[in-house]
């Protein structure tokens, strides 16, 4: 076809675009993926028997929050990475905050008089825990993919990873309503380290799903 | 900031809202850019199947420019991409340097074309064997000796002759230039 034709025939039949096409496409994936997360936890893992207490304790939130903000600064960089020459910087150092506020808060729950290390770190289920988040964060994985896929990533590991990250603070945030751990520190850690398993997943995955 | 920037932006941003027109326009625009900055890394072929794959891409994943961001580095970021992806389909180890929007929009097809006219009305000006002889060696980078061996003139008349054709263009357009200043 000449490229006079094509001009021709993509004008031709151009339909306007509504604004926030983008942020709709980002935010349905992000239902359709949540849905099935939370499925996945309450088939595989269940409800944290003592939901109705929990949700009076500070541990509670301390990991909802935590997770949130990862997952709400892991949005902004997915809504980036899918838009060619946009800048991801400010994202991705927006990131430090709630790594830094975790942190912080697990400093002062070990220097504590009188604490607990081995428990405050270890917890009960340190051993399941990331590969727990991971299993949870697959389907918003799979749907950030999805919704990316219609999007245009030009950088595509760092796009994968930005959506692993997010999928896996959404994951862990789904997960907080099965686990009971309430230690900063088990949170610091193996919480963490399950959101980053799902950021390595998406990079690794981004290579060769994310291509258009 | 490139200088297309302000007339291309105004041109897709009535695109998103239903503007064939303007669409028309831009993706002509696009087009003449896209041509040479693949004609710089492509051979022939390939360099307007990319054109074409970039325009049309340009038009599918049209909703994923944000009217807050500059159009251009939009642009150049779809064209690098489809450039590093048609290296990647060869199998060839290209790595794509990092260059800005403006390496895309610095130059122009158009203009490329207007000058490729200019030298050609320039060289008319000679007798047909000397600018056979400037063609052959200066533009299409013919060896004196072939030159030589084709005309059966020899080596350092080649030389001579085209020497004297290339000072007596430039004094042409020298004086043209003169002429023009007054």
């Amino acid at each position: 076809m000449r490229t006079d034709d094509l001009i021709a025939q993509l004008s031709g039949g151009l339909e306007p675009v509504k604004g926030g096409a983008v942020a709709r496409l980002l935010l349905g994936a992000t239902g359709l993926g949540l849905a099935g997360s939370i499925l996945v936890m309450l088939v595989m893992l269940g409800w944290r028997y003592d939901i109705h207490a929990a949700v009076t304790s500070f541990g509670i939130w301390t990991k909802l929050i935590y997770t949130l903000t990862i997952a709400a600064f892991g949005f902004w960089l997915v809504e980036r990475a899918g838009r060619p020459g946009a800048d991801m910087t400010r994202p991705a150092l927006l990131l430090a905050t709630p790594l830094l506020g975790i942190a912080f808060l697990a400093a002062a729950q070990i220097s504590a008089p009188g604490a607990d290390i081995p428990v405050l770190v270890m917890g009960q289920s340190s051993r399941t825990c990331a590969i727990n988040v991971l299993m949870v964060a697959l389907p918003t994985l799979a749907a950030t993919f999805w919704a990316l896929r219609r999007m245009a990533p030009t950088r595509l590991t760092l796009a994968g990873a930005g959506a692993g990250l997010f999928a896996g603070a959404a994951g862990a945030f789904v997960y907080c309503f099965h686990c009971t751990e309430t230690a900063a520190p088990f949170i610091a850690i193996w919480y963490t380290l399950g959101i980053a398993l799902s950021a390595a997943t998406g990079a690794l995955l981004g290579r060769m799903l994310l291509r258009w | 900031m490139i200088a297309q920037e302000a007339q291309y932006r105004a041109w897709m941003l009535a695109a998103l809202a239903g503007d064939a027109g303007a669409y028309r326009m831009l993706l002509a625009g696009l087009t003449r850019h896209l041509r040479g900055y693949y004609a710089r890394r492509l051979d022939s072929g390939a360099a307007e199947d990319a054109v074409q794959e970039t325009l049309i891409a340009i038009h599918v994943r049209r909703a994923t420019y944000d009217p807050s961001l500059p159009f251009t580095a939009w642009v150049y970021g779809i064209a690098r991409y489809k450039l590093i992806d048609e290296y990647r389909r060869h199998k060839r180890g290209a790595t794509v340097p990092l260059e800005e929007a403006g390496d895309l929009f610095g130059h122009d097809e158009a203009e490329a074309a207007s000058a490729r006219r200019d030298v050609t009305k320039l060289l008319g000006k000679l007798s047909p064997a000397k600018r056979r002889l400037v063609q052959d060696i200066k533009l299409d980078g013919v060896s004196v000796a072939d030159a030589a061996a084709r005309t059966g003139m020899s080596e350092s008349a080649v030389k001579v002759t085209v020497h004297r054709a290339i000072k007596a263009l430039g004094a042409d357009v020298e004086r043209k230039a003169d002429d023009a200043d007054r």
